[in-house]
């Protein structure tokens, strides 16, 4: 006796099989997935900022004011690596120049997000560090809910690509929400 | 019984049994069975034109290129998310909106472009409610086959009948269209009371669906806004061009060809993809079988079994229930093309005792709504049950026609009893 459901299937397949795929496939554009219907949890959001990162958008802070009961994390990363390459290669002074020009920059950059989220009544703490940056977010990110981060982290001057090779690297590589901006 | 007669009732019956066994593919087995025919000359080729019926072939190839082209713009999508919105979450509403516009669609395109295009959406939309889909998925395939009675262009059978009694779009319109929607709010109110239970939602779920579907935006699922606009503007051409066909002295088939065209030059749309398109398959199983059907004609058989079935129907009231339950209860279990493809020359040969009029529209109420009596009876329930079971939700051959044969004998007897009224008392 045939059996009724691989029967429906099979005259299925005939009447509407890849029609319906086409269809299906084109649903999915604004259908939200399963994963996307569970609202996250977010209480605690890493914002990461280099040379290269683009200042925040008003989009960004808005979306952080949705999370007004949240610490924000926003901290500034200096690559380790380089200050090594150029004590070695160009010297002490040298090094020393480009630190400070760099602390410069960055407590800059942090004095005015720090501004537009103390605006915001959001609550906050700002660091700037020494580190190699692909591996210090991916390991500082398991302690917050929420990254940020901006296309051009760890870029280089000319900004050759779409979004930085680092920031593909981590975004493939962590399980938690990202925002690319 | 002479030769012509044999062969021409033996390739009738095997053409049949083929169909309905699915041994062989329903054209491939039309296709032999008219070869047959012509080959021993029971149909002479001299008699191909005649009994081929362009009219049906080239208005339904002409309404396939308009919904192939139409459809690329997302203008489907767009009218499934607009229903969503209407509903706003609420089951009862969700159950008779879907069910409206799937049934005004499928008045004027195929059904099964029609359930094809709006169960996603239905299915989305009874999952995030966490209700059973079954009597929405249900209500919808039948509304799909009520949609479709109530116009010329709504189902095959139609056309078929249209185009072989010669009747209008707008005759259709006066006679079945009433028909269909009394039969579509007893649908939609059996299925209710059935299933009640099953559909309920709480408040706050309600509340949570109707913000999930209010943030859904419509203009989204609009692939090429041009293509969109261009395509409303031809279909409604079509639409007003079907309720004007007999007074400017055009063919159906005319007016869909003519809309088909125009959207192929104003889209741009490339003619070899939208013909691709075209249901070749089921243009071919209607060719064959008018010429199988022909060689019935052309042998005299159809003028016996005509002569047998008024001999045993005295009345024109008798006549209008024969015909409707007869067809209603065959499209259960038999494709409704082939059997309305036998029917028309029978009913065309009774029309020396009655007036055949009134038995257009019992067989195209039987032939159309036949189909809801089981789960292969139409097309439509197919791709509906076909989808479900992608879906992972099994609806049986029992449950189908637990609900099918309740739907299926209101509607043909609300139809049959409204044509007895206006033809007979009245």
């Amino acid at each position: 006796m045939v059996n009724f459901g691989e029967l429906i299937l099979r005259k299925f397949q005939n009447i509407a099989g890849s029609r319906y795929e086409e269809i299906v496939k084109a649903y999915q554009e604004f259908f939200l997935t399963e994963e996307e219907m569970k609202i996250p949890v977010i209480s605690s959001v890493l914002l990461t900022i280099d040379r290269f990162s683009q200042e925040p958008p008003d989009e960004l802070y808005e979306v952080l004011v949705s999370y007004k009961s949240a610490t924000v994390r926003v901290v500034y990363i200096i690559d380790s690596a380089l200050c090594t390459l150029i004590r070695e290669t160009l010297g002490e002074d040298e090094a020393r120049e480009f630190r400070e020009k760099e602390e410069g920059l960055g407590r800059e950059v942090l004095e005015k997000i720090s501004r537009k989220l103390s605006e915001l009544e959001m609550y906050f703490t700002t660091e700037l560090i020494f580190e190699e940056k692909a591996p210090f977010v991916e390991e500082a990110v398991e302690e917050h809910d929420l990254l940020m981060i901006s296309r051009h982290f760890g870029s280089e001057s000319l900004k050759t690509h779409n979004i930085s090779p680092l920031v593909f690297r981590i975004v493939q590589g962590i399980e938690k929400p990202v925002i690319v901006y | 019984m002479n030769a012509p007669e044999v062969i021409a009732l033996s390739v009738f019956l095997g053409t049949y049994a083929f169909i309905m066994t699915e041994k062989l593919h329903r054209t491939v087995a039309a296709m032999i069975g008219a070869s047959i025919v012509l080959i021993t000359n029971v149909v002479s080729w001299e008699k191909v034109p005649e009994y081929l019926d362009l009219n049906t072939i080239l208005l339904l190839a002409g309404m396939m290129v308009v919904v192939n082209i139409a459809k690329e713009s997302g203008l489907f999508e767009y009218i499934a998310i607009k229903t969503a919105k209407f509903s706003k979450g609420n089951p009862m509403r969700v159950l008779l909106l879907f069910s409206v516009v799937t049934a005004v669609v499928s008045a004027f395109l195929d059904n099964v472009t029609t359930v094809l295009l709006l169960t996603p959406m239905l299915l989305y939309i009874t999952k995030r409610m966490e209700v059973n889909p079954v009597p929405f998925l249900l209500s919808e395939v039948f509304a799909s086959n009520i949609g479709g009675t109530a116009t010329l262009i709504g189902d095959p059978p139609n056309i078929m009948i249209g185009s072989a009694a010669g009747l209008s779009f707008n005759e259709f319109i006066a006679n079945m269209t009433p028909i269909a929607f009394l039969d579509l709010f007893v649908t939609v109110a059996i299925i209710y009371l059935a299933y009640r239970s099953t559909i309920k939602v709480s408040p706050e779920r309600e509340e949570a669906i109707k913000s999930l579907i209010m943030e859904m935006n419509e203009n989204d699922a609009i692939r090429d806004r041009k293509l969109f606009k261009k395509s409303l503007i031809v279909i409604g051409l079509v639409v007003v061009g079907f309720f004007l066909h007999d007074r400017l002295g055009l063919e159906p088939a005319i007016i869909a060809l003519t809309g088909a065209s125009i959207l192929l030059l104003w889209s741009g749309a490339s003619p070899e993809q939208a013909l691709e398109k075209v249901e070749w398959a089921t243009l071919f199983f209607f060719g064959a079988l008018f010429i199988i059907v022909g060689s019935l004609v052309e042998t005299g058989v159809i003028d016996a079994v005509a002569l047998r079935m008024t001999g045993l129907v005295h009345t024109e009231g008798e006549a209008i229930f024969t015909i409707a339950w007869f067809s209603a209860v065959s499209s259960a279990v038999v494709d409704n093309i082939p059997l309305t493809a036998t029917m028309i020359p029978l009913i065309k040969a009774m029309g020396t005792s009655f007036s055949p009029y009134p038995l257009w529209w019992a067989l195209s109420l039987g032939a159309c709504l036949g189909g809801n009596g089981t789960a292969i009876g139409a097309s439509a329930n197919v791709v509906v049950i076909g989808i479900a079971y992608r879906e992972g939700i099994r609806i049986t051959f029992g449950d189908f026609m637990k609900a099918g044969l309740v739907i299926m004998f209101s509607t043909v007897a609300v139809g049959s009893l409204l044509l007895w009224l206006r033809y007979v008392v009245l």
